[in-house]
C-alpha cells in the first residue's frame, strides 16, 4: 500500500499538445481514487504517467514517498490492468498469473501458493489450464484483475477495465471490485469515462477536462456542490439542466414584492432567504444574468410532491418511462446556453451522429418523476421544484457562485 | 351491414408465403455459376499439367535404362524400369556430402536469419530511437539491390579474411535478408503493444518481451519466413558455385551441376541426380504445406 502524490505533472506531446497540465493530486494510502472525464480529458495518460508508460515533460511523481520519475514500470511496484486486459495470448491462465512473479524470481512455491490463492478469489480454479481466447469477457477481465492482485503490489492502476463488458456484467463486476477493494485495501487509481462508475466506486473522484484538473471530491460533494459549469454538467445523470436567468427582487407592492426570485422563459421561483445566504457572494449577483442550474432529481409530479416546493407548469414534449421512475423532457421559451463549458460537455465521442433536433431554438430540459406519476408525452403538467437544491453559475467564468467546494479545486 | 370474415385455410397449405422467385432465374443462376466452376477448374487443372507434366517426364525418365531415354520419337513408356540411374548417381558422385553441406548451410542460414531479422523488425517497431525512420528506409532499400551486384565486392571481401571454401563463406552472405526485416517489423506493429507493455509492468526487460511475449505471437510469420529461406538457400546456385571451389564444400545444386557438364548427355542419371536434389524440397513441402499456406496469407506475400 502506498501513497501516491502528482505535483505539477505535465505531459506534452509532440507538436506541442498538452495532454495533462500542471496536474497536482494527492492519493491517500489504500484510497480509491478514480480519474472521470471525457474522452481526450488526460485522465489515461495521467494513469500511464504514474505507471511509467510515458515520460513526464514536466512535475514530480512519487509512490510510497519516492520520487519514481526515472524509475522504469517494473520497479515501480504498481500493477496495471487495461482496457482490453492485454492478457498474453499463447500462456494459460495459470502462466498469465504467474507470469509477473517469475520476472521477479519469486520462488516456484511461492508462486504456486499466490496462483492458486487468487485463482479460488476470483473463482478461476476451473480455467487455469485454458489460454484467454477460451475465456468469456468477464473471465478474461477477472484474470486481468488476478495477474495485478497476484503480484501484491503497492498500488493498482485500472485503465477502464470495465468497458468491453455487457451492462449487466458491467454492473456484477462493479460490485465486486468494491468488495475487492474494501477486502485487500490497496491503493488503486481507476480511469473511466463513464460516470456512474466513478460515482459508485470512488472514495475520490477527480474530473478532467483537456489535461487540466477541475475539481477533486466525494462523489457526493461533486454532485451536490460542482465547482464549475462542466463539473456540473458531467457528473449526474441525466444532465443537470442549465439556463440562462435573472436574479430578482421585484418591485411594488404585489404578494412578490421584496421577495428575492430567480425568472427564466417566463418562469419565477421564489429563493429563500436561507438559500441566498448559503452561497456567499450570491447576493452581488441581483439584477443581473447567471446561469441557473436545476437537477432533473429536483423535480417532482406537483401532485405527489410537496406542497410547499415552487410550481413550473410545462408541457410534455417526451416522456421516457424507465419503470422506476419517469423521465419528462419539456421545452423552455428561451435559447439554450451558450458556454464553452456546455459546448464542451455536448461534444462527445459521437458527435459525427447527427440525433434529431427536438429543441430548434429553445431549450430542452428533463426532470425526473414518480413512476406513479401520470404524466404523458403531448399533456401538460404541473412540476414541483426543490429551489433550495438550485446552482448559479457566473456566465463569463464558469464558476459556481457561492460553492463550498469551489474557489480552489482542492487536490 | 354485416361484415363478413374473410375466408381462412387451415392445414400446411394455410401459412402464407410470399411469392416465389421466378423458376426460371433461379435455374439460370445455378447454371452459370456451375459453369463458371467447372471452367475455373478446368484452367486449374491446365495449370497443374503444365507443373507436372516436365516433373512426371523426370521421374519417368529417371528410373529408365539409359539406352531408353534417347529413343525418338519419345515415349512415357517405361520397358524395363531400374534403379541403376540412382545407384550411379550415389557412386559416382559425392551426394552424400552435398546433402550434408546443403542441410548445414541451409539450417544455419535459417536460423540465423530469422534470429536477426526478427530482432531487426522488433526493433524498428518497438524501439524509440532517432534515425530509425532513415534505419528502415536503407534497410528497405536493400531490397532493391540485386544479389549479384554484390558478388564480386563480397567474394573480395571474404577472401581477405580467407574465409572462401568454408561454411562461413556460403553461410553469412546469405543470412541478411531485407525483405524479411520488412516482414517483421509489419507484423510486429500489428501485435498490440498494450500486450508487451503489461509484460513491461510485470517486470520484463526488453529481450524478455521480444522472446517470451512477442515473438511466440508471430509463429505463422517465424514459419513463413523459415521456409522460403529454406528453400531459397537451398536452391541457391550462384553464390555457392563461387565460394566453394573445392568438391567436399559443394551444395546440392553445386553438385547436380558437376554431374550435367561433367558426364555430358546422359539423361536418366541427370534426372535421377536431379529428383535427389529436389526430394528434400518436396519432403519439407509436404510436412509443413499448412504453415506454408498460412504463413503466406498472413504476410501478404505470393
Amino acid at each position: 500500500m502506498a501513497q501516491i502524490v502528482l505535483d505539477q505533472v505535465d505531459k506534452v506531446y509532440a507538436g506541442g499538445v498538452k495532454a495533462v497540465a500542471e496536474l497536482s493530486l494527492d492519493i491517500a494510502d489504500g484510497e480509491f481514487m478514480v480519474l472521470v472525464g471525457p474522452s481526450g480529458c488526460g485522465k489515461s495518460t495521467a494513469l500511464r504517467l504514474i505507471a511509467g508508460l510515458e515520460e513526464l515533460t514536466d512535475g514530480t511523481i512519487q509512490i510510497d514517498d519516492q520520487v519514481v520519475n526515472d524509475l522504469p514500470p517494473k520497479d515501480r511496484d504498481i500493477a496495471m490492468v487495461f482496457q482490453n486486459y492485454a492478457l498474453y495470448p499463447h500462456m494459460t491462465v495459470e502462466q498469465n498469473l504467474a507470469f509477473g512473479l517469475q520476472q521477479r524470481k519469486t520462488p516456484k512455491d511461492e508462486i504456486h501458493r499466490r496462483v492458486a490463492g487468487v485463482a479460488k478469489m476470483l473463482g478461476l480454479e476451473d480455467y487455469l489450464k485454458r489460454k484467454p481466447a477460451a475465456l468469456s469477457g468477464g473471465q478474461r477481465q477477472r484474470v486481468a484483475m488476478g495477474r495485478a492482485i497476484v503480484r501484491e503490489p503497492k498500488a493498482f492502476l485500472m485503465d477502464e477495465p470495465l468497458s468491453n463488458l455487457d451492462a449487466k456484467l458491467r454492473v456484477n463486476m462493479r460490485a465486486s471490485l468494491s468488495q475487492l477493494h474494501d477486502r485487500l485495501n490497496v491503493t488503486t487509481v481507476y480511469v473511466t469515462h463513464d460516470q456512474i462508475e466513478a460515482m459508485t466506486l470512488g472514495d475520490r473522484v477527480c474530473v478532467l477536462r483537456d489535461g487540466v484538473l477541475q475539481q477533486v471530491d466525494t462523489p457526493q460533494n461533486l454532485f451536490n456542490h460542482p465547482v464549475n459549469l462542466f463539473v456540473a454538467g458531467f457528473i449526474g445523470s441525466p444532465a443537470m439542466n442549465f439556463t440562462m436567468a435573472r436574479l430578482e427582487r421585484p418591485d411594488g407592492s404585489g404578494p412578490g414584492a421584496g421577495k428575492a426570485a430567480v425568472s427564466f422563459a417566463g418562469y419565477q421561483l421564489p429563493l429563500s432567504a436561507e438559500m441566498i445566504s448559503g452561497r456567499p457572494g450570491l447576493e452581488s449577483y441581483f439584477g443581473r444574468e447567471v446561469i441557473l442550474g436545476i437537477r432533473p432529481s429536483d423535480f417532482e409530479d406537483a401532485s405527489l410532491a410537496d406542497a410547499g416546493w415552487a410550481r413550473m407548469p410545462v408541457t410534455a414534449s417526451v416522456t421516457e418511462e424507465l419503470g422506476s421512475e419517469i423521465l419528462v423532457m419539456f421545452l423552455l421559451d428561451t435559447p439554450p446556453v451558450e458556454n464553452k463549458d456546455t459546448a464542451a460537455l455536448a461534444t462527445d465521442e459521437d458527435e459525427d451522429e447527427a440525433g434529431i433536433s427536438l429543441a430548434e431554438g429553445k431549450t430542452l430540459w428533463t426532470a425526473r418523476a414518480s413512476a406513479r406519476s401520470r404524466i404523458s408525452a403531448g399533456s401538460g403538467v404541473e412540476l414541483s421544484v426543490d429551489t433550495s437544491n438550485l446552482h448559479f453559475f457566473d456566465p463569463e467564468s464558469g464558476l459556481t457562485i457561492g460553492s463550498k467546494a469551489g474557489e480552489i479545486p482542492a487536490p | 351491414m354485416a361484415i363478413k370474415a374473410p375466408l381462412r385455410r387451415t392445414g400446411p397449405a394455410a401459412a402464407v408465403s410470399a411469392p416465389a422467385a421466378p423458376r426460371g432465374a433461379v435455374a439460370a443462376a445455378n447454371w452459370r455459376e456451375s459453369l463458371f466452376r467447372r471452367a475455373v477448374t478446368g484452367v486449374v487443372i491446365a495449370l497443374a499439367l503444365v507443373w507436372l507434366v516436365p516433373v512426371a517426364w523426370t521421374l519417368d525418365t529417371s528410373i529408365k535404362p539409359e539406352t531408353s531415354t534417347i529413343i525418338i520419337p519419345a515415349t512415357w513408356k517405361v520397358s524395363g524400369p531400374t534403379l541403376s540411374a540412382y545407384s550411379a548417381v550415389f557412386s559416382a558422385t559425392d551426394l552424400g556430402r552435398w546433402y550434408l553441406n546443403s542441410a548445414i548451410v541451409t539450417v544455419i542460414v535459417t536460423v540465423l536469419t530469422v534470429i536477426t531479422t526478427s530482432m531487426a523488425g522488433y526493433a524498428l517497431s518497438r524501439g524509440k530511437f532517432r534515425g530509425k525512420g532513415f534505419l528502415f528506409a536503407l534497410i528497405l532499400a536493400g531490397i532493391m539491390i540485386p544479389p549479384q551486384a554484390l558478388i564480386v565486392p563480397l567474394f573480395r571481401e571474404l577472401q581477405s579474411v580467407h574465409l572462401i571454401n568454408t561454411y562461413w563463406a556460403l553461410i553469412l552472405p546469405q543470412v541478411p535478408a531485407p525483405i524479411s526485416v520488412f516482414i517483421f517489423k509489419k507484423v510486429f506493429d500489428g501485435v498490440p503493444v498494450e500486450i508487451e507493455q503489461a509484460a513491461t509492468v510485470d517486470g520484463a526487460g526488453w529481450w524478455t518481451a521480444y522472446a517470451r511475449i512477442a515473438l511466440p505471437l508471430v509463429r505463422p510469420t517465424i514459419a513463413a519466413v523459415s521456409i522460403f529461406t529454406f528453400v531459397w538457400t537451398w536452391n541457391n546456385f550462384l553464390w555457392p558455385f563461387l565460394a566453394a571451389t573445392s568438391p567436399t564444400m559443394m551444395t546440392i545444386p553445386v553438385g547436380i551441376g558437376t554431374v550435367v557438364s561433367g558426364v555430358g548427355v546422359v539423361n536418366a542419371l541427370q534426372m535421377a541426380s536431379a529428383v535427389l536434389g529436389a526430394l528434400p524440397l518436396v519432403l519439407v513441402f509436404l510436412f509443413a504445406q499448412r504453415q506454408i499456406v498460412e504463413g503466406v496469407a498472413g504476410t501478404g506475400l505470393k
